[in-house]
C-alpha cells in the first residue's frame, strides 16, 4: 500500500518550511505494552493532504498518532514526519506539528488567551506574535469573551475549541486532530469541520484527522488510513476507495415515485425503496448519467441523487472484517 | 448555513527560537503563576526587608571606624561610656579587620541563610502544587510534551521557576543588603573580608538550592492532588523537622529531615564555630567571661554531623530525581 502523492491545490510554501513528499513516512512501526501489541508493523507514506484516520475502539489509531509525537516510544520500527526522524531529531521533527489530543488538557490557573499564547511561545514564537496569533486563532475557532476566562471555567465544546487553536497557533504544516468534533453543538460541530476542511485549502496545513465519525471523514478529508488491532488495512483516497466499493445510487424523487420505480426497473436495475422512501439502486458504472438521461427521456420529475451514500461506512465495516481473523499475535 | 470561518490569519515565517528561550518560557510562566498570589507578594516585602537589614547592618558596623561618622556622632548624645565602647570598638575594626569584618559578616549571612531558607521553604510550600502536580492533575504534560520540547527541557523549565523564587526570595535579598553595606562602606577592607562569607553564604544558598529544588521536583510529581502534594511538603519539611531537633533523636532518624540535614551544612560551610574560636583567641578583650562565651558560641555551632547529613541529602536529591523522572511521561 504505498499510494502516490494526490495533487492537491495548495498556497505557496512559506519561507523556511520543510518541503516533502510525505509527510508521514513509517517503516515496520510497532508499539507492545507489556504483552499487548497496540501497533504492529505499520508501515506507510502518507502525503500532504486532509487525511482521515479510522478504526474502531482501541484499534491503535491514537497510539499510532502519539508514536508518530513521541508521546509514546515505539518498540520497534521507524517513523519520518515532515522528513524528519522522530527518534534521532524528537523536537525538531515536533516544530511545525499541531495536535490537539482526544482527551482534555490544558494548563490550570490560565486564562484561555494566555494558555493559547503560552502554547506558541513553547513552539518558539516571540511572545508578541503569539499573542497576535492567539487573538486571530481563538476569533477563527469560534471564541469571544470567553477566552478571558480560566480553561478550568470552560464546558466541553470551549475546551475542544480552545485545543484546536492550541493546535493551530503556531502555524504549524501538520495538525493531528484526535476526535476533533467530540462535545460540539451541532453548530459548533458544523464551525469546526468547516474550519478543518479550509486548513489545506486555504492555509496549506496538511490534517490528519482521528473520528469515529464517518462522515465528518467523508466530508473534510480526501484520503483515509483505516487502522484495525493495530494494523494498517487501507490507505488509499476517497475517490479510489469508493471507485472500488460497489456502485449504489440513492434517488430521493420530489414526486411520482412509482414511475421512478418502473423506469429503472425497466433499465434492469435492482430498485429497493428504503424506510425513508428514497430508491435505492445498484448501477453498473461510476457515472449517474445514466440516471439522469433515463429523468430526460422518461420527463421524471427532479430528483435529489447521491451516489456511493454508504461506501466509506461499509468499506470501514468490510475492513475491519477481512482483517478480523489477523490480528497481531501478543 | 453558517458562512465558512475566515482564515484571513497573520502568518507566523520566522524560524522559531531556540530551546533555551521554550525553557525560559516554562520558568517565567511558573513565576509569573506564584507572583499573582498575595501570599507570594507578602514573603517578597518580607525578604526584601531582609536584605535591607543586612544592609542596614553592614552599614552601622561600616560606620564604628569613621571619624565623624553617625555611630560617633550618636554615640557623643548617649553620653562618655558610649563613646569609649564604639571607639574602642572602632579600634578593634582597625587593628583586626580581618576578625571583625569576617566575623560579623559571617554572623550576619548565618544568620539571614536561617530567614532566607525559612521564606523559600514558605514559598515553595505555595509552588509546589504547580510544579508538576497541576500538570499531572490537567494532562498538560501532553501539551509540552507535543512541541518541541523533551522531558528534560520540560524539567529544566519548572527547575527555572524554582531558581527564580529562591533568587528572589534568598540570594536576590543577599546580594542586595551586602551590595548595598559595601557603597556606603567607609574602608576598602569591608569589601575584602566580607567577600569571604558571601562566598560561603553563596555557596550554602547554592547547596540549598539542588536539595529543595529536588525535593520539591520529587514531592509535586508524586500525586494528582494539589492538597496532598502540600502535605507531603509540609510533613517532610516541619514534620520531620520537629523530629529530627529533638535531644534524644537518634542521628539516623535526624538525618530524614532535609531541614536538619541543611543545617548541618550550614553549620560546616559558614564555620561560625572557628570565626568565634579565632575572635576569642585573638582579639584582646579583656573581659575573660565574654571571651568564655564567645568560645562556648562557636562549639554549639560546630557541625556535628556533616558527612551523615551531606549523604542525606544526596539520598534525597536522587531518590527525587527518579520520582520525577519516572513520573515525566504522559498519562
Amino acid at each position: 500500500m504505498s499510494p502516490t502523492p494526490v495533487p492537491v491545490s495548495s498556497p505557496p510554501p512559506l519561507p523556511g518550511r520543510v518541503e516533502t513528499d510525505f509527510i508521514i513516512e513509517t517503516d515496520r512501526l510497532g508499539k507492545t505494552y507489556g504483552t499487548q501489541r497496540a501497533l504492529a508493523d505499520v508501515t506507510v507514506r502518507v502525503p500532504s493532504g486532509t487525511i482521515g484516520l479510522l478504526g474502531p475502539n482501541g484499534a491503535g489509531k491514537s497510539t499510532f498518532i502519539k508514536c508518530l509525537l513521541n508521546l509514546e516510544t515505539p518498540t520497534t520500527g521507524s517513523a519520518r514526519v515532515l522528513g524528519r526522524d522522530i527518534r534521532t531529531e524528537p523536537r525538531a521533527s515536533r516544530e511545525r506539528i499541531g495536535y490537539s489530543p482526544e482527551r482534555d488538557c490544558h494548563i490550570a490557573g490560565l486564562a484561555g488567551c494566555e494558555y493559547v499564547a503560552y502554547c506558541g511561545q513553547l513552539s518558539g514564537m516571540p511572545m508578541r506574535l503569539a499573542r497576535q496569533r492567539t487573538h486571530e486563532i481563538l476569533d477563527l475557532v469560534g471564541m469571544g469573551q470567553e477566552r478571558y476566562r480560566p480553561v478550568d471555567t470552560y464546558s466541553t465544546g470551549m475546551k475542544q475549541r480552545v485545543k484546536l487553536a492550541q493546535a493551530l497557533v503556531h502555524d504549524p504544516q501538520v495538525v493531528f486532530l484526535d476526535e476533533p468534533t467530540n462535545g460540539l453543538d451541532p453548530s459548533g460541530r458544523e464551525h469546526i469541520l468547516k474550519l478543518i476542511g479550509s486548513l489545506r485549502r486555504d492555509l496549506g496545513i496538511s490534517v490528519v484527522m482521528c473520528s469515529h465519525l464517518l462522515r465528518d471523514i467523508e466530508r473534510v478529508c480526501d484520503r483515509v488510513i483505516i487502522i484495525g488491532h493495530g494494523r494498517l488495512l487501507e490507505h488509499d483516497t476517497i475517490a479510489n476507495l469508493k471507485n472500488r466499493h460497489r456502485r449504489v445510487v440513492e434517488i430521493a424523487p420530489a414526486g411520482e415515485r412509482e414511475r421512478f420505480v418502473a423506469a429503472l426497473a425497466s433499465t434492469g436495475a435492482q430498485v429497493v425503496t428504503l424506510p425513508n422512501g428514497r430508491l435505492r439502486v445498484e448501477s453498473a458504472s461510476d457515472s449517474i448519467e445514466w440516471i439522469l438521461q433515463l429523468m430526460r427521456a422518461q420527463r421524471l420529475p427532479p430528483a435529489e441523487i447521491v451516489a456511493n451514500p454508504d461506501a466509506l461506512h461499509e468499506l470501514f465495516l468490510k475492513s475491519i472484517a477481512d482483517n478480523h481473523g489477523s490480528q497481531p499475535q501478543s | 448555513m453558517e458562512a465558512s470561518p475566515s482564515l484571513d490569519l497573520s502568518r507566523w515565517r520566522e524560524a522559531p527560537q531556540g530551546v533555551g528561550y521554550r525553557r525560559r518560557v516554562i520558568a517565567m510562566a511558573g513565576l509569573r503563576q506564584l507572583l499573582r498570589t498575595r501570599f507570594f507578594r507578602i514573603l517578597l516585602g518580607l525578604a526584601w526587608s531582609g536584605g535591607a537589614l543586612i544592609a542596614a547592618g553592614g552599614f552601622v558596623f561600616s560606620q564604628s571606624i569613621a571619624t565623624g561618622g553617625w555611630l560617633e556622632t550618636l554615640a557623643v548624645k548617649f553620653g562618655p561610656r558610649a563613646e569609649a565602647v564604639v571607639a574602642a570598638i572602632g579600634g578593634l575594626v582597625t587593628l583586626y579587620p580581618d576578625i571583625c569584618v569576617r566575623g560579623v559578616f559571617t554572623l550576619l549571612f548565618w544568620a539571614h541563610s536561617f530567614f532566607g531558607l525559612w521564606l523559600s521553604l514558605l514559598a515553595l510550600t505555595t509552588l509546589v502544587p504547580s510544579l508538576i502536580t497541576r500538570d499531572r492533575a490537567s494532562h498538560a504534560l501532553v501539551v509540552y510534551l507535543s512541541r518541541p520540547l523533551t522531558s528534560v527541557d520540560y524539567l529544566l523549565g519548572k527547575l527555572g521557576t524554582i531558581v527564580g523564587v529562591l533568587l528572589l526570595v534568598w540570594t536576590g535579598p543577599l546580594l542586595f543588603g551586602w551590595l548595598l553595606s559595601m557603597l556606603f562602606a567607609t574602608d576598602r577592607d569591608f569589601v575584602v573580608y566580607s567577600f569571604g562569607p558571601l562566598l560561603r553564604a553563596l555557596a550554602f544558598n547554592g547547596i540549598a538550592l539542588v536539595a529543595l529544588a529536588a525535593i520539591a521536583l520529587g514531592v509535586s510529581a508524586l500525586g494528582r492532588s494539589s492538597r496532598v502534594t502540600v502535605m507531603v511538603w509540609i510533613g517532610l519539611w516541619a514534620v520531620l523537622g520537629a523530629f529530627a531537633s529533638g535531644p534524644r533523636t537518634p542521628a539516623w532518624f535526624a538525618r530524614a529531615s532535609f531541614t536538619h540535614d541543611l543545617g548541618q551544612v550550614r553549620q560546616e560551610v559558614f564555620r561560625l564555630d572557628a570565626v568565634l574560636a579565632t575572635a576569642s583567641a585573638e582579639l584582646p578583650i579583656f573581659d575573660q567571661r565574654f571571651m568564655g562565651n564567645l568560645a562556648a558560641a562557636g562549639k554549639k555551632a560546630e557541625a556535628t554531623d556533616f558527612t551523615g547529613a551531606l549523604a542525606a541529602l544526596g539520598v534525597f536529591v536522587v531518590g527525587s530525581s527518579f520520582v520525577f523522572l519516572r513520573r515525566l511521561r504522559p498519562e
